[in-house]
């Protein structure tokens, strides 16, 4: 089966590149039997890159140290959950996993658009095509996962303790899945410049495709986020790495696009836009895969350095390059055909909002390659770390949260003074409360009281919106509570989707905004010696060793420090953390020592316990720390989710015909009202 | 009918090429990283930072002053933390420990928390820095993306104005339905925006 595996690689390469000719020539001469040959090339291509994953698979599980791969990134004692997820634990796997994805996606693009979009469909397989072309021949030639060793250890070197967590089994493919969704709408955008036709049909095709990679980029951050909290010890759950920076970037240009492409459906308007993020988002998923894996920049999550860098760069400046080139041969044919008549309405609203979301997007961008241009204008080595983005990033951050909360106040169209009064009253009431009694209990930080007062504005918006939805249905219907509310989501599920999702956004704000009050200690405990601290909602919190402990476990031997803990003289659960120094299966350590932090969460804030190590015989250096509201970071990113799958659900196709767009030309005698569509 | 690329857009395009294959090579011309912390600890990356005690030297820096100062400071192993949650978080570390005890032993020899800073960046250079000081180019980092948003939405406002110049110079003709939303990805609008918009349409005053 391995050998197969690897036989397949080669030819899932073949029909790569078939795939990718036959549906080319067939676009451009347009003969279908060879559309559908390319078609039946991505379905073949499919079949040999499973078959290649399943082969690694099974090197994995059958712990075939002959390969590279496998000895690196696996042990013979590794628990088999994490010889599955081993699979993208290494470079070489990872861009496998890749193409896996991409392959599969690509699949069902070709089934989902057999009766439709076909003079779109051979560019877009052929698209999709040089994309899998470029993955398999990477890997092929410089990162293959089934190198040989020149000789088979007796065992493997184990995995990374840090990955030997159910966050990171989960979260890589999450993000990979968010990452790789790019590519169709990407291989649908070049389909369309390629055949200009960039009316809306082909946004039809992408929309849910843009929605499905959102969706998976949202839970991959913040697994992510989840598992740097958990998992890496220092008390943080955001660094700005590069490697969490590159899928915010391609996260915050989907956003974009899913706002602006309402523009384009409701008023035809933003068509060059709206292709621009289509393609900043898949560049940017390329860029933030190489810039993770070819060691240019300096990451916690880097890879080994490798030639792939070369590949990567190469690639993406083709790809440039061709969209670039296309883009710009196809102005004409983007022009908007709807007009705007009001600076305050919801369409500007959108386009602020996009401003700001690629605003964020750029500077996350440019910070992250900042040490690389500094070198190259200087020559000088700098550091860009948290104070930085922090700096840059939180002004933007609230700036959006404001767009977050006013966009859905504002009418499509234009809205008039009498509209906006009413609509922002409430809100506004909110985020003034909010911010007021805050500041009353004594709260004077800037930034935190600024943002609490955007998250009650925006919660307010939410809320009248619900409110006033639902209660027009019960009016209407005659519905009581629950079901108007219920039938109010089902019915428009893309519009309170979208505010499921705001909520979700203004609860994680809430949860950043609280993190700066984060109190933490620094602690050295014997035996049954107690450490006494306030946290930053004043209760007072007992810590009292209960001793260090020392034990072995399948594939690691491991010390740990227990401390029985009081709020307010009341008893709460024990805390404890653990240092684990992972060893193979002839008890030879592998790794570096790891930390497992001892948490005890609520809605309020987390304890959170490190054990730094020992510094006696029976004295544990320890750091505490108060963490208010992390526990909102991981709700509101469920929320988004939730958010999210309501607004991709399918819903029965409405048949409203006509009305909700008025073309403005000019000399028109008499104003033609929108009736059809406006019942 | 398609398009001709005019000699503007082959410019444009053979620009974007040749700084492509102008920052390409220095892309791949970086120094490779070292890693992820817990797979090598170069012992070598720390350098010891020393100054003379000051005479009649006084500690001029709190505890909490020094904890915020090495906050600001990188530790020099492959973690990417800064030296007081490295050293706090990871006895394994054996390099933000010792860039402690120099932090420690400048407090005592009279040195003021920018003079550490200062003696930190001769020895390692700017890469100690958690984030770059702002002068020379450094300030460029921080101020080119609000420029940046500046200028986009200077431009965005301006191509506002001119869109809603030239709808005003429009009548509302007809109902077209080329730019409908596309069947099945109709965009949902509550009864009381749509009738707004019929109000707006028939020149009523809304509500």
């Amino acid at each position: 089966m391995i050998l197969l595996g690897e036989l397949s690689l080669w030819v899932s390469l073949l029909m790569g590149i078939w795939m990718t000719t036959v549906s080319f020539a067939g676009g451009a001469t347009r003969r279908g039997e060879l559309v559908q040959s390319g078609e039946r090339a991505t379905y073949a291509t499919l079949f040999f890159v499973i078959m290649a994953s399943v082969g690694l698979w099974t090197a994995l599980f059958t712990h075939d140290f002959s390969l590279k791969f496998v000895a690196s990134y696996t042990s013979a004692n590794l628990p088999k959950v994490y010889l599955f997820s081993a699979f993208w634990a290494g470079q070489s796997g990872s861009l496998l996993f890749w193409c896996l994805i991409l392959a599969i996606f690509s699949a069902i693009a070709v089934v989902a658009n057999r009766a439709k979009n076909r003079e779109l469909m051979p560019w877009v397989t052929g698209t999709l095509g040089v994309i899998l072309v470029f993955f398999i021949g990477t890997i092929l030639f410089a990162a293959n996962p089934y190198d040989r060793m020149e000789w088979v250890p007796p065992d493997g070197r184990g995995m990374n303790p840090q990955l030997q967590n159910p966050g990171m089994a989960i979260h890589p493919p999450m993000l990979y899945l968010g990452w790789v969704g790019t590519a169709i709408p990407f291989a649908f955008a070049i389909g369309a410049l390629v055949t200009r036709r960039l009316d809306t049909e082909w946004l039809a095709a992408i929309r849910r495709w843009s929605l499905i990679s959102w969706f998976f980029l949202t839970i991959g951050l913040v697994l992510g986020m989840w598992w740097a909290y958990v998992e890496l010890g220092w008390g943080g759950y955001w660094a700005w790495d590069p490697v969490e920076n590159a899928p915010l970037t391609s996260w915050l240009c989907q956003t974009a696009f899913l706002h602006s492409i309402m523009i384009q459906e409701k008023r035809g308007m933003l068509r060059k836009w709206n292709v621009t993020l289509v393609v900043a988002a898949f560049l940017l998923s390329i860029l933030g895969t190489f810039l993770t894996r070819s060691g240019v920049i300096e990451s916690v999550h880097s890879f080994a350095q490798s030639a792939i860098g070369n590949y990567f760069s190469t690639f993406l400046i083709a790809i440039f390059v061709v969209t670039t080139i296309l883009v710009m041969t196809r102005l004409k044919d983007m022009e908007a055909k709807a007009q705007l008549e009001s600076m305050v309405s919801r369409e500007a609203a959108f386009l602020y909002n996009n401003l700001v979301l690629v605003g964020i997007a750029f500077s996350v961008l440019w910070g992250t390659l900042f040490p690389i241009i500094s070198e190259a204008v200087r020559g000088t080595k700098i550091t860009v770390g948290p104070p930085f983005f922090n700096s840059v990033n939180v002004p933007l951050g609230l700036g959006l949260l404001a767009l977050t909360g006013i966009g859905p106040l504002i009418a499509w169209r234009r809205a008039s003074v009498e509209n906006v009064r009413r609509q922002f009253v409430f809100p506004v009431l909110c985020g003034l409360v909010t911010g007021g009694v805050l500041i009353a209990l004594g709260m004077r930080a800037f930034y935190p009281i600024v943002a609490y007062i955007l998250v009650g504005f925006v919660v307010g918006t939410i809320a009248q919106e619900f409110f006033k939805g639902t209660r027009a249905r019960m009016r209407m219907y005659a519905e009581n509570v629950v079901l108007a509310s219920l039938r109010l989501v089902g019915n428009n599920r893309r519009r309170y989707g979208g505010y499921i999702v705001h909520l979700g956004v203004a609860m994680i704000f809430a949860a950043f905004a609280g993190f700066a009050f984060k109190k933490e200690f620094d602690v050295s405990l014997k035996t049954g010696e107690v450490f006494r601290a306030t946290d930053p909602f004043g209760h007072a919190w007992t810590f009292t060793s209960q001793g260090v402990s020392e034990f072995k476990r399948l594939n690691r031997y491991v010390t740990a420090v227990a401390l029985s803990v009081t709020r307010d003289g009341k008893p709460m659960p024990v805390l404890s953390s653990e240092k684990r120094q992972h060893v193979d299966s002839n008890d030879q350590p592998t790794f570096e020592p790891s930390t497992e932090v001892g948490l005890y969460e609520t809605a309020m804030q987390d304890v959170y316990m490190v054990f730094s190590g020992m510094i006696g015989p029976d004295q544990a250096e320890v750091r505490l720390a108060f963490n208010p509201l992390v526990w909102w970071v991981w709700y509101g990113g469920m929320v988004m989710a939730i958010g999210g799958l309501i607004v991709m659900w399918p819903q029965a196709e409405k048949k409203r015909q006509g009305g909700y767009v008025t073309v403005l030309t000019p000399g028109a005698e008499a104003p033609v009202p929108a009736t059809a569509g406006a019942q | 009918m398609a398009e001709r690329a005019t000699r503007r857009d082959f410019l444009r395009v053979a620009g974007l090429v040749l700084t492509g294959a102008a920052i390409a090579p220095r892309l791949r011309a970086q120094e490779p990283a070292q890693g992820a912390a817990n797979i090598e600890m170069p012992q070598t990356a720390y350098k010891a930072v020393s100054l003379p005690k000051k005479v009649g030297a006084k500690p001029l820096v709190t505890q909490l002053e020094r904890d915020a100062l090495e906050r600001g400071l990188k530790c020099a192993c492959p973690c990417k933390l800064d030296v007081f949650t490295c050293r706090t978080t990871d006895f394994q570390c054996g390099i933000s420990p010792a860039m402690h005890s120099d932090v420690v032993r400048l407090i005592d020899g009279g040195y003021s928390a920018d003079e550490i800073v200062a003696a930190f960046t001769t020895v390692y250079g700017e890469r100690v820095l958690m984030a770059p000081v702002k002068e020379g180019f450094n300030i460029a980092g921080y101020v080119v993306p609000f420029i940046t948003l500046g200028i986009g939405g200077t431009m965005l406002v301006a191509l506002l104005r001119r869109w809603k110049r030239e709808t005003e110079t429009m009548t509302p003709a007809v109902v077209s339905r080329s730019v409908l939303p596309i069947s099945g990805t109709m965009p949902e609008a509550t009864d009381d925006e749509m009738r707004r918009l019929e109000a707006a349409v028939r020149g009523r005053a809304e509500r």
